[in-house]
């Protein structure tokens, strides 16, 4: 008798001792989940979708739904790749959403108003971008206006740039000028081909080259960069035309996908990806930041600009709610540093 | 590993027959208002451990900059293993074989310790990759090498203050240092970290590098030390070798005269009331422990070498770092200032360390910084009233002679001298009881010193409490009716004005221990 109540004991602590290991690995879980930030982001992509999944099974849960959210990653994809190599940089920029309408209206213009190939265009909106971006790097490294004024006076600058150059866009562009946005692969857009090229190729360049490592550097003790030898106004004019280049490439690839290149394309998007990158691990204070952990950013707030559409949330409140997640990320980011 | 670190040359330190490492010969510096360095000299042998010590201001650091690159002296020369060195910034020094590690701020706190100590120099596996596997391995013998366990994969801003100092010399070994320079470098550490650092350092000097160590801790001087460089005013008033010499000794090569001064002119108070009472203060993480009274009408200065914690103590009072325990008594009446209003309602007033940062508005005017604490008074009915704030002001400025054309001159165009009297101003409006002053003197010229001085001893006979921080000794003993002597954040003695002299105040604040046992687990 006695014995039973002996093993009924044992057991008991046994399953006890089973369950607090159990509770400790999940509590490990939960805190691997909540530190790494690319893991937190898929979590919580999956759970939304589930719910999503569960709650509207007749609109969410479809191939073309899908289809949807992943090309609406495409241009802040290719976006994000450019602010958070700024951001790790310890800078942003806040013209990225004019630079893509300037370099739009330029490739328009360039193939309809003077007819040239098309190949020509995407190069003149491609390089557009790129010399804005290196502008923009020069006047903050020669002239030490710093980035913030600087970007915020070129957005408004090119605003007025474009609509000068041409007031209403230009519409109806040429045949031979859609092959770059609209060419179907496997059910989705070019734009959302050429974003996967250009996150692999930031997260390879990011990762392991020495020369992107110098943003790192730069981003968390300039002054200690420049000791270790780092050119660090060289550096930043670089991040500035990476940022550039991708602006006109997102700029040129959304004229062709659209066959209409609009003078008021990009608005906000700059906020769309410091959101994302920021969202993923990047730091306001630089040196943080990984390309995978900024394009789950992107995808998260495509998802939920789809679910918000999908729950016919009214367009107003889906800037709200942009806005809020915004201020949230620059939240985290803001306790992350206390902590440390 | 052998190709990143100097061949080992056992050398025994000093042995005259061969060439110095570094010779410093003659150097001068001059920066506007001061010689920081003149007609100094220093030479340290190979696996030579050379310390340098000095009150604050005595040129330390300065010397340690010129050999770093950070500035150039104005005349003098160096050489390097006899070639002549000339670094025209700190890049040129690193490349010559010369490494700092200062306090902080050199690292990247976001990247891994291998990183850190690569820094710039990643090893390339080809196609501009950094070889990962590499660089760690690298970090890792390194680290080894200095017995710190440390994961080279670790972000550095999750490092102690000990452990990024071990990751800042692997920097410097990985760059095939000949000259390492240590400033202060037991600070923050614990005593079993610096034994381990002494070890280090050890090691590395027994492989021929050459190594100067700037301290305030006598103690530590004669624990890891095998030569020492005493400066004075900017001059090197002694090298002795240790074994040959003692902490007293150095002290007095340090002090380096017998002090003139008249103590008549600080007539002692008689027995007016304790407007102001410290006791047992705690305030994490700088100060342990605090006592401390001023009467009304008395100067009492807080004297200590930096980082003992004087500042710390005073903000604490001033409300702007809440203490821990302890209490602050004003008038007898205990208060527990949160922020630096609560303090001014018990009319303490404090003119800070760094004024150009801390105390003044620089782009505004002198009748605005002096309003700034007084706006209540000037104020009507939400409106400033111009003319009240322009008597106020013209009021203190021709009593405390500030020299300006006119009250409405930005105070940034004011000599030092006359922004420490714009912010006494301030708190002379606020008709202040008790005034905290730290560091009233530093970067001020030698007229506007005497009439600081003047000021601060008649606000004591009109019968204003006085606390005044001060590193220079000179100004202590002219100052001060009575002196509080503060070490490691501990107030551990007292003198009055007539029995106190440098070398008692020097010895009470020179801490006994190698290293403090502040974080001690």
């Amino acid at each position: 008798m006695s014995n039973t109540t002996q093993d009924f004991a044992k057991q008991r602590t046994e399953n006890v001792a089973k369950e607090n290991s159990w509770m400790n690995k999940m509590t490990k879980i939960g805190n691997r989940i909540l530190n790494d930030r690319p893991i937190l982001l898929i979590v919580l992509i999956l759970l939304l979708s589930l719910f999503m999944t569960v709650r509207y099974p007749d609109a969410f849960p479809h191939v073309d739904n899908f289809a949807a959210v992943l090309l609406d990653t495409a241009q802040g994809g290719i976006l994000v790749v450019g602010m958070l190599v700024l951001l790790i940089c310890g800078v942003f920029d806040l013209s990225a959403g004019s630079i893509l309408a300037f370099a739009g209206i330029v490739a328009g213009t360039v193939v309809k108003d003077l007819g040239l190939p098309p190949i020509v265009a995407l190069l003149a909106g491609l390089g557009t971008g790129l010399l804005v971006g290196i502008l923009n790097g020069v006047i903050i490294t020669k002239f030490r206006i710093n980035a913030l004024i600087t970007t915020l006076a070129m957005q408004g600058i090119l605003k007025g740039v474009t609509q000068i150059i041409s007031p209403a866009g230009v519409a109806n562009l040429p045949e031979n000028f859609k092959p770059f946005g609209q060419t179907m692969f496997l059910g989705l857009q070019s734009p959302f081909w050429v974003m996967i090229l250009v996150v692999i190729a930031g997260w390879y360049l990011l990762r392991n080259t020495r020369y992107f490592r110098q943003f790192y550097y730069v981003g968390s003790n300039a002054k200690a960069a420049t000791l270790s030898g780092i050119n660090v106004k060289r550096v930043t004019v670089v991040g500035f035309a990476i940022m550039g280049l991708l602006s006109g490439l997102a700029g040129t690839l959304l004229a062709s996908r659209l066959s209409n290149a609009v003078v008021l394309a990009g608005t906000g998007v700059e906020l769309k990806a410091i959101t994302a990158a920021l969202l993923g691990g990047a730091s306001l204070s630089g040196g943080l930041g990984t390309v995978p952990g900024a394009f789950l950013g992107v995808l998260f707030m495509s998802l939920i600009q789809n679910v918000l559409i999908i729950c016919k949330v009214p367009v107003f409140w889906q800037s709200i709610v942009v806005g809020i997640v915004l201020l949230a990320a620059i939240g985290i980011d803001q306790m992350g540093n206390k902590k440390k | 590993m052998p190709d990143l670190i100097e061949e080992k040359v056992p050398v025994p330190p000093s042995c005259s027959s061969i060439q110095p490492r570094l010779s410093l010969k003659g150097i001068t510096k001059r920066f506007p208002g001061v010689v920081a360095l003149d007609n100094a000299s220093l030479e340290v042998m190979p696996g030579e451990i050379h310390a340098m010590v000095g009150e604050n201001g005595a040129g330390k650091s300065t010397m340690m900059h010129i050999i770093a690159g950070v500035h150039q002296p104005d005349n003098g020369t160096m050489e390097i293993d006899s070639q002549i060195y000339t670094p025209e910034d700190e890049k040129a020094a690193q490349k010559a074989g010369v490494a700092i590690v200062y306090q902080e701020g050199s690292l990247f706190p976001p990247l891994s310790v291998a990183e850190n100590i690569f820094a710039g120099r990643q090893p390339d596996k080809g196609f501009g990759s950094v070889d990962f596997r590499k660089m760690e391995n690298l970090s890792n013998d390194l680290l080894k090498e200095l017995e710190a366990q440390i994961d080279p994969t670790t972000p550095v801003n999750l490092l102690s203050s000990s452990q990024r100092q071990l990751v800042e010399i692997a920097k410097a070994l990985s760059q095939q240092v000949r000259i390492l320079i240590l400033d202060e470098p037991t600070s923050s550490l614990t005593i079993s970290e610096a034994r381990h650092l002494f070890r280090v350092l050890h090691g590395l000097s027994e492989r021929g590098v050459a190594i100067i160590y700037v301290t305030h801790r006598l103690a530590e001087v004669f624990e890891v030390a095998d030569r020492v460089t005493v400066l004075k005013d900017g001059k090197v008033t002694g090298v002795r070798k240790i074994g040959e010499t003692s902490p007293d000794e150095l002290i007095q090569l340090e002090v380096g005269r017998e002090l003139s001064f008249d103590p008549s002119a600080n007539p002692p108070t008689g027995d007016s009331a304790v407007a102001l009472e410290v006791e047992d203060l705690v305030v994490e993480p700088v100060v342990s422990h605090a006592s401390l009274k001023v009467r009304a009408g008395e100067i009492v200065c807080l004297a200590g070498l930096v980082g003992a914690g004087r500042t710390e103590l005073c903000e604490a009072i001033f409300g702007i770092h809440p203490h821990k325990s302890g209490h602050v008594r004003v008038n007898g009446v205990e208060i527990n200032p949160q922020h630096p209003l609560d303090a001014m309602k018990c009319s303490i007033g404090m003119v800070p360390e760094d004024r150009r940062d801390d105390g003044l508005f620089l782009a505004m005017s002198i009748s605005a910084n002096i309003a700034a604490a007084n706006l209540k008074t000037i104020t009507h009915g939400g409106v400033i009233n111009r003319q009240e704030m322009a008597d106020l002001a013209n009021q203190y400025s021709d009593s405390l002679r500030i020299a300006t054309p006119s009250i409405e001159r930005e105070v940034m165009f004011l000599s030092g001298g006359n922004q420490q009297k714009v912010l006494l101003a301030r708190w002379l409006a606020h008709k202040t009881k008790i005034l905290i002053v730290d560091e009233p003197t530093r970067g001020v010229d030698v007229g506007a010193k005497a009439d600081i001085y003047r000021i601060l001893r008649e606000l004591a006979d009109q019968g204003v409490a006085l606390l005044v921080v001060s590193s220079d000794l000179p100004e202590v003993l002219a100052l001060a009716h009575r002196i509080v002597v503060m070490s490691e954040g501990k107030t551990v003695g007292e003198l009055n004005a007539r029995e106190a002299n440098e070398i008692a105040i020097l010895q009470m604040a020179t801490p006994k221990q190698v290293a403090n046992e502040r974080g001690k687990e």
